[in-house]
């Protein structure tokens, strides 16, 4: 053997066991941050709570207890109903909004993105008040409907099942609309040309080719909707709870802090079932995406889509698009700056005019919410920033085959079956068991953030890890580049700009993450998601219109960078959000 | 029966400043015609081709299929793509996937407003459809399990299923591997001659064009530069794009000393004089490019060598040979330029690389304008 042989022999060793040394670093913190809350969580279902502290015992008693409970069943059908017809609503609205955008020529269509993108950085909990206050019995829809009527009645009781599908299904219409549009726009625009040379008319186009052809991506994207739905904390604990109509998550929220002490066996009973539910309707999502990506043909050319000329019905199609801008985006951020202006709330009246000023703002500012913007900041920023970097380098090992791929990719994205709320719950009971002093703390609620967005970082990476292909890699590695060299000067630069846009949706999820953050959260350490929920809770709505608006504004340019970022990394750089 | 006057669309391009579209385009085909637009990508041809469809408005222009006018400016006619009754392939194919073959190739009566087709008769239609294409029995595959050629003869099933007036084909052998593309291109004449059908064809490949057409328009950056038979272009091109555009050849920068019926004495060269045809007229003498073709010029030594009588001949050096198997193709410098000819791949070359370069008169052809 010569010298030259011996020495890149050992540069050989060195690398694979640089993989090797990565690999198994990974997968211990991996397992580490995300089997203890599925391990608590089980233990604590099997822990029946005896009449003393000491005194406990473990079997399914607590099971038990949870189907035996009369409300069980009707809270199980109240979830199902409840997230199969926002899903409906949200799918409409936001099919029809993508295919008007993405496919005819109608004006007006940057009011479209504009809706969404203000969207993303907004909380729901923001948006769920406005519309509360909107539809709400003092609101200006049933003011109006009185003041024409002369009835003591309200026209529509938003308190109600159907007001809760009413304000889920636009809370998520703006993703639904986001997500069709990728969809829409990855399609073969020849498909249609073919359908309209051969003699289909406008409707039967649509109806024939471009509605069958994007059905099963549709059908999948209904299936997210109605698991998130399923999973929904904000509008059933602000519209739900008030008008008596209970849901899973709220049941089990109730158990926590409705009760003293908290039913946590109860809860975590509860949440396995839940946690049942939603793994099984996550295979079935897999399946229906599988399926989705059947039809996805598109070719390799720049080809220049000839939008649908709707002639007359231009200006019906604008008006559709009028309709969701003022719906879905000036109604609530009107009301709530109606709101804001006014000591107390008050429907829109001449006498209401003279309240206006703008104390709240200064109520806000001065009451400390400092400590509150540099909570969240500094929770959103680390969550991000470690997400995104392991999930980095187990996107890395997963999709080039390192050793250990497969074992990190699966860890990574366990953490999809955990709703906000029963990850909140089994967090709380690994630091609430083991000796590691953070309950209470910003830690938790990073640690526990970081467990639920491991899965989004990984889509993010492992999608633009895909896209570079290996040849370069190897390129680097004959020019004698160790594993780690090659990651550092050839893999994270391509990467950059998907993990720049995997960083900003962590970072703005995060910010607006509310049912994680509800039972983490300590009097330290509030969020301001949390704080929001509890000024409502108090009954401070103006002061919280106030607070609001100005983090959303700041919000809103991030999310701006953000989709400009993402939109221009990758086609699915949207993910699974 | 295909009439097109004077038709404009033109796209402006922000980025780079280049608008893209066709100019002023103008040909009349007759029945039955197999018609090419030839050109670079990017020039034009598949604009031209999607306006004929419907599937672009123009800016300006008539489109007329046996006296029934499709699109007119000043008339203000625009019939909408799908009344215009003709068939298409797509460069993709554009095979909808959530359809089985019948399915798509059914498609064009299933949506025909004009009268209700019934079960039978769409099913008679699909097969004979099927059966040009050799595909009968295919009809309940689903579409997504079709190779490449398949998918392109289901496509081109599709298109010719209604008996349409006029086919219009988008490079529809560009996706298909060399082999596959060869066989394809020997069906499609086939099958163009059995139906009889009107077909413009859209392609960058010379070859392609060459061996299909009965009529080909060359398109440069917008502008058709010439229209004729594919012997008019190869032989007879009208300007020196068409010329280095359709098959390999060599340009020389001439100046135009005489002319006369036809024919032309040119200077090329360090003052050298040739004779060369003319197909068209030639405005300014001291911008013609002369065009022969490599396969066109023969080969002797000078030591002892001399052209016949009214032959052109050139003095040269053997610079390089490349063995291409059925031929061979020889570089020669003279006066400093670069010549390619191509010999039998056994001819005998001198030994000191000294060579004559004989060709005809009628293989030389003179064009106005500047060698690019």
């Amino acid at each position: 053997m010569t010298a030259t042989d011996a020495r890149t022999g050992r540069w050989a060793r060195l690398s694979a066991r640089q993989q090797a040394i990565l690999a198994t670093l990974l997968i211990v913190i991996l397992a580490a941050l995300v089997l203890p809350p599925f391990l608590f969580l089980i233990q604590g279902s099997l822990t029946i709570a005896g009449p003393t502290y000491d005194s406990v015992s473990f079997g399914l008693g607590n099971f038990e207890a949870v189907i035996r409970n009369r409300h069980f069943v009707t809270t199980s059908i109240n979830s199902l109903i409840f997230a199969a017809a926002s899903a409906l609503v949200a799918l409409v609205i936001g099919w029809v909004t993508a295919w008007i955008v993405e496919r005819t020529n109608a004006p007006l269509k940057g009011l479209a993105y504009l809706t969404a993108i203000i969207s993303l950085g907004t909380p729901y909990i923001l948006y769920v008040t406005a519309w509360l206050l909107f539809f709400g019995k003092a609101g200006p829809v049933n003011h109006l409907y009185r003041t024409l009527t002369g009835s003591t009645d309200v026209l529509i009781n938003i308190y109600s099942m159907p007001g809760m599908v009413l304000v889920e299904g636009f809370l998520w219409s703006p993703l639904a609309f986001l997500l069709v549009g990728a969809t829409l726009r990855n399609a073969n625009p020849e498909l249609e040309e073919a359908a309209r040379v051969h003699g289909a008319g406008v409707w039967d186009t649509i109806r024939r080719v471009t509605m069958r052809l994007s059905l099963p991506s549709i059908l999948a994207l209904s299936m997210l909707v109605f698991i998130r739905a399923i999973e929904a904390f904000e509008v059933p604990a602000l519209v739900g709870l008030p008008g008596r109509v209970s849901v899973l998550t709220t049941d089990i929220y109730s158990n926590m802090v409705a009760r003293a002490p908290p039913d946590i066996g109860g809860a975590s009973a509860l949440s396995v079932l839940m946690l049942g539910l939603v793994l099984v309707l996550l295979y079935v999502y897999g399946r229906l995406s599988r399926h989705a990506e059947r039809f996805a043909t598109i070719t390799g050319k720049g080809f220049r889509p000839r939008p649908f000329d709707l002639g007359r019905l231009r200006g019906v199609a604008a008006g559709l698009l009028v309709l969701n801008f003022v719906l879905l985006l000036m109604v609530p951020m009107l009301m709530l700056v109606w709101v804001s202006l006014l000591p107390f709330f008050q429907p829109v009246t001449a006498a209401a005019f003279k309240l206006i000023s703008l104390n709240n703002y200064r109520t806000v500012l001065a009451s400390g919410q400092m400590e509150l913007l540099v909570n969240t900041l500094l929770v959103a920023v680390a969550t991000a920033t470690v997400a995104i970097t392991l999930t980095f380098l187990g996107a890395w090992l997963a999709v080039r085959r390192g050793p250990g791929g497969w074992i990190i990719e699966r860890l990574a994205t366990i953490p999809l079956v955990f709703p906000g709320l029963i990850l909140g719950i089994a967090v709380m009971q690994v630091f609430l068991r083991i000796p590691i002093p953070l309950y209470g703390t910003l830690g938790i609620l990073i640690w526990a953030f970081i467990i639920n967005y491991l899965p989004y970082g990984m889509r993010y990476c492992s999608s633009g890890m895909l896209q570079i292909h290996r040849e370069l890699e190897e390129a680097a590695a004959i020019c004698g580049a160790s594993a780690l060299t090659r990651l550092r000067r050839i893999v994270a630069p391509l990467l950059a700009p998907a993990l720049v846009a995997g960083w900003l949706f962590i970072f703005l999820m995060s910010a607006r993450a509310l049912s994680l953050a509800i039972l983490l959260a300590g009097p330290r350490s509030q969020t301001m998601a949390v704080a929001m929920f509890d000024l409502w809770g108090n009954g401070q709505g103006t002061e919280l219109a106030a607070l609001g608006l100005m983090w959303s504004m700041l919000m809103a340019m991030i999310a701006v960078v953000f989709y400009a970022m993402a939109r221009r990394s990758a086609a699915g750089a949207l993910g699974r959000a | 029966m295909l009439r097109v006057e004077g038709l404009t669309k033109i796209f402006d391009n922000s980025t780079d400043q280049i608008a893209g579209g066709i100019r002023d385009a103008s040909f009349t085909l007759e029945p039955g015609t197999f018609f090419t637009l030839l050109g670079p990508s990017g020039c034009g041809k598949t604009t031209t081709l999607r306006c004929i469809a419907g599937l672009e408005t123009p800016d300006q222009g008539v489109i007329a299929v046996e006296g029934r006018t499709l699109f007119d400016t000043k008339m203000r006619v625009n019939v909408p793509v799908e009344q215009r009754s003709v068939g298409m392939v797509f460069q993709s194919y554009a095979i909808w996937p959530h359809m089985t073959v019948a399915e798509n190739v059914a498609f064009p009566f299933t949506v025909s407003k004009q009268r209700r087709y019934s079960k039978a008769e769409i099913a008679d239609g699909v097969r004979r459809a099927l059966a040009i294409v050799d595909l009968d029995g295919f009809q309940e595959r689903p579409a997504t399990r079709l190779s490449g050629g398949q998918q392109q003869r289901v496509a081109l099933a599709r298109a010719v299923v209604h008996e349409p007036r006029l086919l219009l084909l988008d490079e529809p052998l560009s996706n298909l591997d060399a082999q596959l593309r060869d066989e394809m291109r020997s069906e499609l004449k086939r099958l163009q001659s059995k139906i009889g059908i009107t077909t413009v064809y859209v392609t960058h490949d010379q070859s392609e064009a060459l061996a299909l057409s009965d009529r080909i328009a060359v398109i440069d950056r917008g502008h058709i530069t010439q229209i004729g038979s594919p012997q008019d272009i190869y032989f007879r091109p009208a300007n020196p794009f068409v010329a280095r555009f359709v098959g390999a050849t060599n340009l020389l920068t001439g100046r135009l000393i005489g002319s006369a019926n036809g024919k032309a004495n040119v200077e090329v060269l360090a003052g050298r004089q040739i004779q060369c045809v003319v197909p068209q007229g030639i405005d300014d003498p001291a911008s013609v490019a002369v065009s022969i073709r490599p396969e066109s010029i023969r080969l002797v030594a000078r030591a002892g060598g001399a052209a016949a009588a009214g032959e052109n001949c050139l003095a040269g050096r053997v610079s390089a040979v490349t063995f291409l198997g059925a031929s061979r193709r020889v570089d020669v410098v003279s006066d400093g330029v670069n010549l390619q000819v191509t010999t039998a791949a056994d001819m005998p070359l001198p030994d000191d690389g000294e060579v004559l370069l004989i060709f005809a008169p009628e293989r030389t052809v003179a064009v106005p304008g500047k060698v690019s």
